[in-house]
């Protein structure tokens, strides 16, 4: 294995540590939103069955929240923005 | 009364149109808007997307509220035009845009008579039928069993 010392800058440790930790989309408690609609939205957006939405509507609730979703940062923000349209408390963050 | 609710809620999001913003930027969607709101029910419509990142928070915010806010005005426009008639007739993307705009009047109502835990929620519930906030209290309530009602036609 060659050791060039020119080269300083790793980008392929970023790009493993992405692999390792990627992004997570976190939904959390509110006292408005009805545990349906949660459900539904769920559903909706992320095609789980009416099972694991309700799954993870309940861990949601009883919790303050829940992992709804992973993938890469742009994955995810575009979810954040699709469930703040749909009145949900969700925000995104690498996972820990 | 949803009708001028839904009215109040196009007026809520319409404001703080993005002034400074050039051709290119409002063509392709970007504000110039990087703070979350100061009117917490705005705030709560409109939220931060990241916790502990007010950089990041603010990027996705100048990149995406644009988009969110027109979403939701464009829901809370065909509900207001499917209000027209004596008995109401909808579809399932007309429901879909009910759902979200009772979704955004209920968070926007619970704001202004402060609900804001499940402890409220309670308090609230209890409040006697003289209180001012009642009848603000009592529309609460029946959008909830509007929604109620459509979530479980659909689910």
């Amino acid at each position: 294995m060659s050791t060039a010392p020119v080269e300083v800058e790793r980008p392929s440790f970023e790009v493993g540590e992405a692999l390792d930790r990627p992004w997570v989309t976190i939904v959390w408690n509110d006292p408005v939103n009805l545990m349906s609609y949660v459900t539904y939205v769920f559903c909706k957006l992320f095609g789980y069955s009416k099972e694991k939405a309700t799954q993870l509507m309940l861990q949601v609730h009883h919790e303050g929240k829940a992992v709804v979703s992973n993938g890469t940062r742009e994955q995810m923000e575009n979810d954040v923005a699709r469930l703040h349209a749909h009145g949900l408390w969700a925000t995104l963050q690498k996972d820990e | 009364v949803l009708l001028s609710l839904a009215d109040e809620l196009v007026t809520l999001l319409g404001h703080e149109e993005e002034e400074a913003a050039g051709d290119l930027e409002r063509m392709v969607g970007i504000g110039t808007s990087t703070e979350t709101p100061e009117d917490p029910v705005l705030a709560r419509l409109l939220p931060d997307a990241y916790r502990d990142d007010s950089q990041a928070a603010g990027d996705f915010r100048r990149y995406t509220e644009n988009w969110l806010r027109s979403q939701k005005t464009e829901a809370a426009r065909t509900v207001i035009e499917s209000l027209g008639g004596k008995s109401v007739e909808i579809d399932e993307d007309q429901a879909q845009a009910w759902l979200t705009v009772l979704t955004d009047l209920r968070l926007a109502v619970a704001g202004r008579v402060g609900l804001e835990t499940e402890d409220d929620y309670d308090v609230l519930d209890e409040m006697s039928s003289s209180d001012p906030r009642r009848p603000t209290w009592d529309v609460y309530l029946w959008l909830g069993y509007l929604q109620e009602t459509l979530v479980e036609a659909l689910l």
